[in-house]
């Protein structure tokens, strides 16, 4: 309690603090504007140029507008009760002009929309998936590896001319062989992340109907492309539970897989560019079985996920959200 | 501080409606600030808690002075489809009635009382299973429509 308290008052100290300094740099940029020879004898160099002026005017000016909208909005928030918070939440999202229509928040309640998904018509089937945005990509490892690279080029031209000029820097050469390991690292990093991301080709999943429902059966099509031969392909529905905490100042993830349902299994599977693999599969989604939730800190997600073993490329993992409603509603499906 | 639900088993069929009966005793009238009752969803398990309110209503001091805290009141709410009753390993998802009482020296006192809401294959009594994700909720200690909930009190923030 004695904690959350001085957080809070740490964070409105915080707050008001940035309103104030907010509040003197644009006292200072209205004054150097309207009257700058009373301001003589502040030493304002950011203030020199125009353009220093008013970058300087606009800094302050977010500081003050930031600073004093979140002040506000604490200092509501104190005192009232959670579930007053939560309902003076829940009135605002109810303007039409700040949240979404009754007709789409209100039939199912904190039940991912999944409208993205039937977005996509498929050619074998009803729908398209979606896959799941990698976690990573290849331009953080090509970034580091040039950035690290470079820095590395940069500290040999340094010793070079050292021993050239008969001023060696004996330090900094030392110095070059742990950053080269470093650097060899990091290209090893990229080339492994590129081999990935360009030897394995696209993975298409279709689906028959959507939103799934509990104790219904969906047809699904997969075809992966590119130029494998995969040890071991594994098609899985999974419903995995999400949930965000704080430790310390750290905010994590975990996560647990409720339910996996392995939907196709296949060994030494070989994919040409000419010949991708496909199949057409089923699903029989379980009774009684929880629906897609999504709340602030707690989600449960369901997934087809498609996943691979292969030689020499590195072995992949792409999932494709599906969105599961709960079971006796009728609600207005997609003409399709 | 006392909350009745009206199914003794506390399963609630979800869109179905809900009616619950509350009370106050042994508590002065000229003591007591304000009451809030709500109809909630929370979360509970390792990530940090989720709440959202359903129906919510506040009766001010005025308010309680008009209608007294010696009578039984009675709270009714059409319940949404969704977020159904959940039981898994590192999320609850619980619905509850949460009364909340406001007294003049600052204290608050809560009382809470669970229920469930639950799909309407899962009300009619031939489709009890025994899934682990969905039915395990029914089987929680603690529940039922008559019995009395969780007190709790909170001294005021100094």
């Amino acid at each position: 309690m004695g904690h959350a308290l001085a957080g809070e008052a740490g964070e409105l100290a915080f707050y008001a603090g940035l309103f104030l300094v907010g509040v003197f740099g644009f006292s200072l940029v209205l004054i150097n504007e309207v009257a700058p020879e009373s301001v003589s004898q502040v030493p304002t160099d950011a203030l020199s140029t125009g353009l220093g002026t008013w970058v300087f005017g606009i800094l302050s000016l977010a500081s003050m507008i930031t600073g004093g909208v979140t002040l506000l909005y604490r200092l509501a928030r104190i005192g009232a009760s959670s579930e007053r918070r939560s309902a003076i939440a829940k009135m605002a999202g109810s303007i039409d002009m700040i949240g979404p229509t009754i007709d789409d928040a209100q039939a199912l309640p904190s039940v991912p929309k999944g409208s993205a998904i039937t977005e996509s018509p498929g050619e074998r089937l009803t729908y398209r998936l979606a896959a799941e945005k990698a976690k990573s990509g290849i331009a953080g490892p090509a970034t580091l590896a040039l950035l690290w690279s470079s820095a590395w080029l940069v500290l040999l031209a340094v010793v070079v001319s050292g021993f050239w000029n008969g001023q060696p820097r004996w330090y900094l050469a030392v110095l070059l062989v742990p950053f080269a390991m470093i650097s060899v690292w990091s290209f090893r990093f990229f080339l492994n992340q590129f081999r990935q991301f360009a030897g394995i080709g696209p993975t298409i999943v279709e689906i028959s109907s959507h939103p799934l429902i509990p104790g219904g059966q969906y047809d699904l099509f997969i075809s992966q492309s590119g130029r494998l031969s995969l040890k071991r392909l594994t098609v899985l529905l999974t419903c995995e539970e999400e949930t965000f905490y704080r430790q310390g100042t750290d905010v994590r993830v975990d996560r647990h897989e409720a339910i996996r349902q392995v939907i196709c299994k296949e060994r030494n599977v070989a994919v040409d560019p000419q010949g991708p693999w496909e199949q057409q599969l089923r699903i029989d989604l379980p009774d009684n079985v929880m629906h897609s939730f999504v709340g602030t800190h707690n989600a449960i997600r369901w997934k087809v996920v498609v996943s691979g073993e292969s030689q020499p490329w590195p072995s992949f993992c792409r999932s494709f959200p599906v969105v599961v409603h709960p079971p006796d509603l009728s609600l207005k499906r997609s003409p399709r | 501080m006392n909350v009745t639900l009206c199914n003794d088993d506390g399963l609630y069929r979800a869109g179905g409606e809900l009616s619950a009966k509350w009370r106050i005793s042994r508590v002065p009238l000229d003591e007591v600030q304000g009451v809030e009752v709500s109809v909630l969803w929370h979360t509970e398990g390792k990530g940090d808690e989720d709440l959202h309110v359903h129906h919510f209503q506040r009766l001010a001091e005025h308010q309680l002075r008009r209608t007294g805290l010696a009578d039984e009141q009675v709270l009714h709410c059409v319940l949404p489809a969704t977020p159904l009753s959940y039981h898994g390993r590192l999320i609850s998802l619980q619905w509850c009635v949460r009364l909340r009482l406001f007294l003049a020296n600052g204290r608050e006192i809560v009382a809470e009382q669970p229920f469930h809401l639950v799909s309407a294959e899962m009300v009619r009594p031939h489709s009890v299973s025994t899934d682990r994700v969905h039915t395990a909720a029914l089987t929680k200690a603690g529940v039922g429509g008559s019995g009395r909930g969780k007190v709790l009190e909170h001294a005021p923030a100094s």
